[in-house]
């Protein structure tokens, strides 16, 4: 049976705040904060890289199924691709910071 | 309900429709069987798929969906079932596996139906890869929003 999505009307407010209450992270500790953040996301980033790796060996020995891993080494294109941004974006957000006259 | 939950999804569909595949062969390929394990002839396998919560398992690992169906759901095959539908009976005495009157019983398969099978699912597979190529140029484009 095909079911069918409902769309309403929300206020523009609505529509990042009830994301954000229902995944917001729980207030930052201390010693924690952006960098770890980065340190966890990298962690998942190589996750999914070994992942990708795992299953890409399980083919070569003869075993495993060949859309799974391309859907795997395609989640870790995705997230490195993710990644490359987030990096070239602190990369320039660093630059610009540098470039300010004191 | 993530990014990937569409990955996932599409990767279920696509195991689907590759045992379908692999049935369709085994069906073709004991077109002519008269011999199995369980005696008499082979009796064709047809697979029963069913909906499952796209919970990020892929394959056997996946739960069946409790919630209803108001969320995205993946497929996996349920069970397989065999044909139970008489094969054909030909006259051929000097088959080994004749019976007293020289009648042999050929397996249930009609090989122009699991080629129309395997076509099905060769064009199911087709369908869920263009669902994961339009999910990665999706991605593509949410990506160039950070460039």
């Amino acid at each position: 049976m095909a079911s069918e999505i409902e769309f309403r009307l929300i206020s523009p407010t609505e529509a990042t705040q009830g994301r954000a209450a229902s995944q917001a992270p729980g207030p930052t500790k201390a010693g924690e904060g952006f960098g770890a953040q980065l340190t966890q996301a990298i962690s998942s980033l190589d996750g999914l890289q070994t992942e990708a790796d795992g299953q890409a060996n399980a083919i070569a020995k003869g075993g495993g199924n060949l859309h799974e891993v391309a859907l795997a080494f395609e989640k870790a294109d995705v997230a490195m691709r993710l990644a490359t941004r987030v990096r070239n974006k602190l990369v320039d957000a660093y630059n610009e910071i540098m470039r300010m006259s004191v | 309900m993530d990014f990937f939950t569409a990955l996932h999804i599409s990767g279920s569909g696509l195991s689907a429709e590759r045992t379908r595949v692999n049935l369709a062969s085994s069906n073709l390929a004991n077109a002519e069987t008269t011999r199995t394990a369980a005696g008499g002839p082979y009796k064709r396998l047809d697979p029963v798929f069913q909906s499952v919560a796209a919970n990020g398992g892929v394959g056997s690992g996946a739960t069946p969906s409790t919630t209803g169906e108001t969320e995205p759901l993946g497929v996996r095959v349920s069970t397989i079932v065999a044909d139970p539908t008489p094969g054909k009976k030909i006259y051929s005495p000097g088959h080994p596996d004749a019976d007293g009157q020289g009648f042999v019983m050929m397996p249930n398969v009609n090989p122009v139906h699991e080629v129309v099978n395997l076509l099905s699912a060769s064009r199911g597979y087709e369908a869920n890869t263009t669902a994961v190529e339009t999910l990665k140029q999706m991605a593509a484009k949410a990506l160039d929003i950070l460039r």
